[in-house]
């Protein structure tokens, strides 16, 4: 928006000065995101894969300034004067960072206009995701301050706070410029079905074990790879690690757990079950998820073993120290 | 009035090493080991120093003293128990337990109601004369949890009445079709197949049967027993006296009652002179008190047992499967012995497969074991096949590159078994509640606890159910 205006005014101010047609100087996007090098070794690369993911807005380059087209009544030097004339389009056009100066002039224009309608508590309002300062300086091109961006999302949020019901449809397209590409919620797991023998799967891992359970209705079995549980695991905190999930519910007695377990150890492999089997419970009764997050059967534990250091002998442990 | 320096350096002038310089450098032996007169100086030495905490090490010492043996130090100086009183210990059965509460409802099983189908479901108690037999043929053993209450009683399940039913089957054959049924009793660890042989044991007692059990067949073949070549066998079969004539003993005295009843009536000829009007039980105590002659004794024993008229005969033994491979006796020319090659096993091994049978009519019973079973993959292998058999499911084959043990498969050869499963719902709960009469078990005994209890025992497993509900009890 603010970007063509810009170039267009621009154009006619550079036009205007009679100036031989020289060529346009094309803005390079300042690397603002340097990839710096790699210092730290890190595993979350979702920071770094969303802003590669970014583009700049599209530079659309003003048109040719037409002299033939001209107003009927005035005619001569003065009506040429005019078309000539610099006027700058966005009223941010002399400050340093004009596409952000105009974002935030307009949403603070919109905030204004809109903020005599009723709010809803933060808390209840729908969850965004809104775009990092690093998405918003590559999609802008500007070296915007944190600071200052931060002031532009709090108005956002502000907006955002408005009654759903009543939330006017030039906002939504205004909030649609700062949204992130996907949403929190935009993907929703399939939900679990209930096949036509009545058995519901659930998956669970934990450490290095993966755990599958098919949970049908029944009273009370369990079997694990073919063995009952308590052939299967011999230590009784186990077993009931095993089926916290229904126990914890006091719904032990009302299915009957199939189990298939692969990988690590005997704890891992319990553990790996719970998750499989409160998975598979929750297809039977989805009411049941307060309950079983309470219980600790929802998330997934992500602990893994710690990985060796060089120069360590475990992954923290030092060597000895040894004087000479 | 001297000083007390004056007076302190005086008491230890006797000690001055100083004043036997002279022999001192000699012979250090010769030291006098006089001692201080009075104690006051080292009970008052630091009286702030707390209890148990001694000076710091001097610089430069080793105190680290890791020895191994006579002089290792901080030595247990405690006294070691008496050659055997640790076995003893340990394989001590405990039937009784004070603390726990009598359980008012306990009803006793008797002769008349002892093979009754309505028994099933229900906690009943041992008589006490058949508590003492059962414990002369040592059928209870050290992991089942008689311990825990008050007196011993037993859960009648579905397959004791199974059993119960085979009992009554043997018993009701009419003259000249007398049955002898031969049972396996598999299951999985802690299932309750030895509780299962008790019972089997108890019921024959009732009925004044004759009890042969072999308890344990671990013991007839880790060669802990005497041996010897039996003369004129071919091939080489050997008696174990030691271990016959203590069987005997078993027999005599937990049939006491019904082989008092009994006259000899054939004229064995036995290397001891018997009395003339002797009963079956003076035989066994002879054979009893004579090992040199109880094998001997113990096929002459047999032979009154199998004459027409006599009452029915249970045998049963438990860990069958060691006496499935070869026993650790060797034989004279240094090879393993085949543990069928005993004389005691090759009679029972004779009646478990059916070459032999008992004219009387009777039981022959053999349980596995899970929890102590050296591999005997040709007994896994029939057993698997006759529970496929009974129970229905896909006949395994024998993997043609395995070396079998064919006296093993002929023996298991069309043998029946009996498998031991979990308990039901009804069952459990039953079993339950009397935990709870009996005050081992504090909860309220409902349904959700009895749910519970059931699926992390194993879907009903009893030993499990026991270790789940009393002994893990957090």
């Amino acid at each position: 928006m603010a970007r063509g205006e810009l170039s267009r005014g621009l154009r006619r101010a550079i036009d205007s000065l009679g100036l031989p047609r020289c060529e346009r100087s094309i803005p390079v996007p300042r690397t603002i995101f340097r990839p710096t090098t790699a210092r730290c070794l890190s595993t979350s690369i979702s920071k770094h894969a969303e802003l590669v993911s970014e583009t700049p807005e599209k530079f659309t380059a003003a048109p040719p300034i037409d002299f033939d087209k001209q107003d009927g009544k005035e005619r001569g030097k003065k009506a040429l004067l005019r078309t000539l004339r610099v006027i700058p389009a966005s009223p941010s056009y002399f400050s340093a960072k004009p596409t952000f100066t105009g974002d935030f002039i307009n949403l603070s224009a919109l905030l204004r206009k809109v903020a005599t309608l009723p709010t809803i508590p933060a808390a209840e309002a729908p969850k965004v995701a809104w775009k990092t300062i690093d998405q918003y300086r590559i999609m802008v091109n500007e070296p915007v301050k944190t600071q200052r961006y931060h002031k532009m999302v709090h108005i956002l949020r502000r907006l955002n706070c408005i009654h759903p019901s009543l939330m006017p449809e030039e906002v939504t397209q205004a909030m649609l410029r700062y949204k992130k590409a996907s949403q929190p919620g935009d993907v929703k797991p399939k939900p679990g079905v209930i096949d036509e023998w009545g058995r519901a799967k659930g998956v669970g891992r934990r450490k290095t074990s993966s755990a599958v359970a098919w949970v049908v209705e029944g009273e009370g079995g369990v079997l694990i790879n073919g063995k009952s549980l308590s052939n299967f695991f011999p230590r009784l905190h186990d077993r009931e690690s095993a089926v916290w999930a229904l126990k914890a519910t006091q719904r032990l007695d009302k299915y009957n757990v199939w189990g298939l377990v692969t990988g690590g150890g005997v704890t891992g492999q319990a553990e790996a079950l719970t998750l499989a089997v409160a998975k598979a419970l929750l297809v039977h009764e989805p009411a049941l998820k307060p309950a079983l997050r309470r219980a600790g059967c929802v998330t997934r534990d992500p602990r893994k073993v710690e990985r060796k250091k060089a120069g360590h002998v475990k992954a923290r442990k030092m060597p000895t120290w040894v004087k000479r | 009035m001297p000083s007390s320096t004056c007076l302190r350096r005086f008491s230890q002038l006797s000690l001055d090493n100083a004043s036997y310089a002279p022999i001192a450098s000699r012979n250090l032996l010769t030291t006098p080991q006089a001692s201080c007169f009075s104690t006051s100086r080292a009970r008052y030495a630091n009286p702030t120093a707390r209890k148990g905490m001694v000076a710091p090490p001097k610089r430069g010492t080793k105190t680290l003293n890791v020895k191994k043996g006579k002089s290792a130090p901080g030595r247990d100086t405690g006294k070691r128990p008496a050659p055997g009183e640790r076995k003893a210990m340990r394989k001590r059965i405990v039937l009784s337990n004070i603390n726990a509460l009598e359980v008012r409802t306990l009803k006793d099983l008797d002769k008349a109601n002892v093979l009754s189908k309505n028994n099933e479901g229900q906690v009943l108690g041992l008589p006490n004369e058949v508590v003492d037999a059962l414990r002369a043929v040592e059928a209870f053993k050290t992991t089942q949890g008689w311990s825990l209450f008050r007196r011993p009683a037993t859960l009648y399940r579905k397959e004791t009445t199974e059993v119960a039913e085979l009992i009554k089957q043997v018993e009701e054959a009419g003259e000249g079709q007398k049955k002898t049924i031969r049972r396996v009793l598999i299951g999985d660890r802690m299932s309750g197949k030895s509780t299962l042989l008790l019972q089997a044991l108890m019921m024959a007692f009732m009925r004044d049967w004759v009890v042969v059990n072999l308890p344990d067949a671990k013991d007839i073949v880790i060669a802990h027993t005497e041996y010897a070549p039996l003369p004129n066998s071919n091939p080489t079969q050997y008696t174990q006296d030691a271990y016959t004539a203590a069987l005997l003993s078993q027999i005599s005295k937990a049939n006491e009652a019904v082989l008092q009843n009994l006259p000899v009536i054939t004229n064995p000829t036995l290397p001891i002179a018997l009395p003339s009007k002797s009963n079956l039980k003076q035989l066994a105590d002879i054979g009893a008190a004579n090992p040199e002659a109880s094998w001997p004794i113990f096929n002459a024993l047999w032979a009154e047992l199998t004459k027409p008229g006599r009452p029915p005969l249970i045998l049963a033994i438990d860990n069958l499967s060691h006496i499935m491979r070869h026993s650790a006796y060797l034989s004279a020319d240094v090879k393993p012995i085949h543990a069928f090659d005993l004389t005691l096993i090759s009679h029972f091994i004779s009646h478990l497969s059916g070459q032999t049978s008992l004219p009387n009519g009777g039981l022959v019973l053999a349980a596995t074991t899970n929890s102590n079973s050296p591999s005997s993959p040709a007994m896994e292998f029939s057993l698997e096949v006759a529970e496929k058999k009974r129970y229905g499911g896909e006949v395994p084959r024998w993997n043609p590159y395995k070396h079998v043990d064919e006296r093993v498969t002929s023996v298991l050869r069309d043998v029946e078994v009996l498998k031991v499963g979990g308990l039901s719902k009804e069952e459990a709960r039953c079993l339950l509640e009397y935990y709870a009469a009996s005050g081992m078990v504090r909860g309220r005994v409902d349904e959700g606890y009895v749910g519970e209890k059931w699926s992390l025992a194993g879907m009903g497993n009893c030993g499990e159910l026991e270790r789940v509900a009393i002994r893990m009890r957090v």
